[in-house]
């Protein structure tokens, strides 16, 4: 099976706009059987855990690789200098080390991102004036970020889009300026941006005593994260300062969940009351699982997301995540990430020790 | 059933608010109330302590003392005594642990206060323990007598049942009223054995109290720090850090901070013929109380060259730990744990490079390191890591970049070796070295973290060696 073929593939499924179980299952088996000839280190760590192709006959039991082994293992099926794109985490955890999802090329993830993004975000618009608040991807060429925003600013961006961030930060003249002409014009606006650049706008917004009404059908996706960039606001406190300040109403504020190590988004559908449930496409499944069993969870408590996307075909496509979740029937609930239990007593957790060592 | 937790003499319960605490485990058919206190109500619990410690427990002789907490502890192991019946129902409901290691870990634990063991707290600290009745003559010469502070604080950790009991009979054993924090994690055994001390002696009934208020709330602990004339508390190093900060001037605070064990396994303990005691007195150590306590072990370092090799112990010591759990099971995990022990099995896999066993519900894991990895801390509930050294004699030099957080070393050496090897173990700052398989009970009279539990408490009043000679010149009898 040559990656062309497997490319073909995945491109046809998530052509087919919806798939029965049966044809996920088929193409997530094909996909385990290409990633375990290909890509050597994820071979190792199914084979550890008694799952080889001959083995799996479900995509459920695909074994989920942890985000953390990103870090450390090339998972790729390609040779790693042959990617055309690597994309890594911010490395915010592990004394600096970031997690590596090796592209060996972007056809798939971005119609993947297309696909999802035109019927999520777009809602049958063809394009829209949007400015984007996160660095551009030559500023950032590891971030699938911003390789994200520039796919959607250059897909779906009428002429008079742009990414309204400097080296610096917020270009806050053009970004008023582009917010005056949407209130003039009538012409619905949408801002896309990562949490903390929104704070960061609506902190110059304030600075300056501005507040806008953009025209109906302006949006606003953000997409989460607010890592120590900015202050941190509770998801309710969130929507309405957007809310307030932009003049979107929340139900057209809408989240998107991404992460490095996937080829696909999930989003919800508008803000209106939090936690809003958010889902994916048909070619991603995820499932609520406890972390150390890897088995779902009761339905309604709360476990980690597991997602199995076969969009991520040069990688792995079933990984086990840290961000706690609870299914519902819409999808799911994000919960942030999940903590490990502090230390309690006079014993010590993982955490205190590596912060004493370090200290010596 | 709600149970009101605490023990408040003084104070009307009917003028306290209660506020029913959420278990984080769902303790099943229990719930526990405790009492939201007032600054004023503390300091009024702490004065009314100090009053009758006074008027009764200072002048009362240590012998006395060692009898009624030898009683109080008597009916504790009597499993037909209403208090004990108690104990072995809500502790496990309370802090999930299996019931049957609570049963068998709360006898073995009250074993060690009995009073030929309440002897040994004292002989350990003072040749004469008359001197906490009176002057006794001192070796330079001179009289003392050592008086413990009159209210003495505690402020206890929850991570294993009945811990409060240690410093509360030292507390008591220096005369000293006592008032204890209790954990939300275990508040049940404090408030018993308060309940239990007054009903065995009513005099002591106003001479101990124990409260509650929610960790990090500054505005009770510093009614409480004030209260009390010396602190000790156990609990993060940050946490101590904060009660530290918050003392008032001029009081004495000991804080007993987090501590790491490990286990060291000579070749001589791999003969075929003793392996599998080896093993099963490890897992003992790994899985009672899974792991929670300071002298649970983190690591096991496995000496190479006996017929059995340190990968062939691992697994060993992966059976054991899996019959370990099918006798008694590993309480029920919270999410954060589950994601704190599957942290930990990856960072052992992934980023150290190591092999992994466990049980597929993650009862129990033990990672394998060929060499040179070291020393690391575990997740807990029963995670351990085996490391293979060519000597044991390396293992001092490979933990002594963790000085201040070592604590027990669980051995299984011969003589010769256990005191080459102790004597290299102190001197990179451990502080209690144990056989294998009795690291979670120490011995009555251990010297906590190396310090001394009684001579720690107390002020000594020295009466200067010539102060009695000019005594002399002022008696009656005075030529």
């Amino acid at each position: 099976m040559t990656q062309d073929t497997i490319v073909r593939r995945v491109l046809d499924f998530i052509d087919l706009g919806d798939a029965s179980d049966d044809a996920f299952n088929e193409l997530a088996l094909l996909l385990f059987e290409y990633q375990f000839q290909h890509n050597r280190p994820f071979a190792k760590f199914a084979r550890t855990r008694g799952k080889t192709p001959r083995s799996v006959t479900h995509w459920s039991e695909i074994p989920a690789v942890p985000i953390n082994a990103f870090k450390f293992l090339d998972l790729t099926c390609c040779r790693p200098e042959d990617a055309v794109a690597v994309f890594m985490t911010s490395g915010t955890t592990q004394k600096g080390r970031r997690g590596k999802s090796h592209h060996a090329s972007l056809a798939v993830y971005n119609a993947s991102m297309r696909h999802n993004f035109a019927e999520r975000l777009m809602r049958g618009d063809h394009n829209l004036d949007m400015g984007i608040l996160f660095p551009t991807p030559e500023a950032m060429p590891h971030s699938s970020l911003a390789h994200y925003l520039d796919i959607a600013m250059r897909s779906f961006g009428s002429a008079n889009s742009e990414n309204l961030m400097r080296s610096d930060g917020i270009d806050v003249p053009r970004l008023m300026g582009a917010l005056e002409r949407a209130e003039a014009t009538g012409t619905p606006y949408a801002l896309l941006g990562a949490s903390f650049s929104l704070v960061h706008a609506m902190d110059a917004l304030q600075a300056q005593n501005r507040r806008f009404q953009l025209p109906p059908g302006s949006r606003i996706l953000d997409t989460g994260g607010f890592k120590g960039q900015s202050r941190e606001l509770e998801p309710d406190a969130f929507y309405d300062a957007l809310s307030d300040a932009f003049g979107v109403p929340r139900r057209d504020c809408i989240g998107m969940y991404g992460m490095t190590e996937l080829s696909t988004q999930f989003y919800d559908n508008g803000n209106a009351d939090c936690p809003a449930p958010k889902s994916g496409p048909h070619w991603i499944r995820s499932r609520v699982v406890n972390p150390l069993t890897t088995m779902p969870v009761p339905k309604g408590e709360t476990g980690v997301l597991l997602h199995t996307d076969l969009a991520h075909y040069n990688i792995v496509t079933s990984i086990l995540t840290e961000d706690a979740a609870i299914e519902t029937d819409e999808g799911f609930l994000l919960l942030g990430r999940v903590e490990g239990a502090e230390a309690v007593g006079c014993s010590m957790a993982v955490d205190a020790f590596l912060q004493a060592a370090s200290a010596i | 059933m709600l149970e009101r937790i605490c023990y408040l003499p003084g104070l009307d319960p009917e003028t306290v608010s209660w506020k029913t605490l959420n278990s984080a485990r769902g303790a099943q058919g229990l719930s526990v109330a405790v009492p939201l206190l007032s600054e004023q109500q503390i300091a009024h619990v702490a004065q009314h302590v100090r009053r009758n410690a006074h008027k009764h427990l200072r002048a009362m002789p240590v012998m006395r003392i060692v009898e009624i907490i030898d009683a109080a502890v008597a009916r504790l192991l009597d499993r037909q005594d209403p208090y004990r019946k108690r104990m072995e129902q809500a502790l496990p409901a309370m802090t999930g642990y299996d019931a049957e290691m609570v049963r068998l870990g709360l006898t073995r634990y009250l074993k060690t206060f009995r009073k030929p063991e309440l002897l040994k707290f004292l002989a350990e600290d003072f040749s004469n323990p008359g001197i906490l009745d009176d002057f006794q003559p001192l070796a330079k010469g001179g009289y003392g007598q050592a008086f413990g502070p009159p209210v003495l604080g505690h402020i206890w950790a929850g991570n294993v049942p009945a811990l409060p009991l240690w410093s509360l009979v030292c507390g008591l054993l220096v005369k000293s009223g006592n008032i204890g924090k209790v954990s939300s994690a275990e508040p049940l055994f404090a408030t018993w054995f308060a309940e239990l001390l007054a009903e065995v002696a009513p005099e002591l009934a106003g001479c101990l109290a124990v409260v509650w208020w929610q960790g990090g709330d500054s505005q009770p602990e510093q009614a409480f720090l004030q209260a009390a004339d010396m602190t000790l508390a156990y609990g993060s190093n940050a946490s101590l850090a904060a009660i530290q900060s918050r003392m008032p001037q001029g009081k004495r605070f000991l804080g007993f901070g987090h501590k790491v064990s490990f286990a060291m396994i000579s070749a001589t303990a791999l003969d075929p013929a003793k392996v599998a005691e080896t093993a099963h007195r490890a897992a003992h150590d790994i899985g009672q109380y899974d792991q929670q306590g300071c002298f649970a072990p983190h690591v096991v370092f496995v000496e190479s060259g006996a017929q059995i090799s340190p990968r062939m112990f691992w697994r060993y010591l992966a059976r054991s730990l899996a019959a370990f759990g099918q006798r008694y099971p590993r309480r029920a995990l919270t999410l954060a744990e589950d994601n704190s022990l599957a942290a930990w099995r990856q960072q052992e896999e992934f980023v150290q490079g190591a092999e992994v066993t466990g049980d597929m519900r993650g009862e129990w894991s033990v990672s394998f390191h060929e060499s040179g990895q070291g020393f690391g801390a575990s997740s807990l509930n029963r995670a351990v890591r085996v490391v293979a050294v060519d000597d044991l004699a390396d293992v001092p030099a490979i933990v002594a970049p963790y000085r201040a957080l070592l604590q027990t070393v669980g051995i299984a050496v011969p003589p010769d070796a256990l005191f080459t090897l102790s004597k290299l173990l102190g001197d990179v700052g451990v502080t209690r070295i144990a056989a294998l398989g009795d690291m979670t009970s120490p011995e009555a009279g251990w010297h906590h973290d190396g310090r001394f539990n009684l001579a720690d408490l107390v002020n000594v009043t020295e009466i200067d060696a010539r102060a009695p000679a000019q005594a002399d010149k002022l008696a009656f009898y005075d030529d």
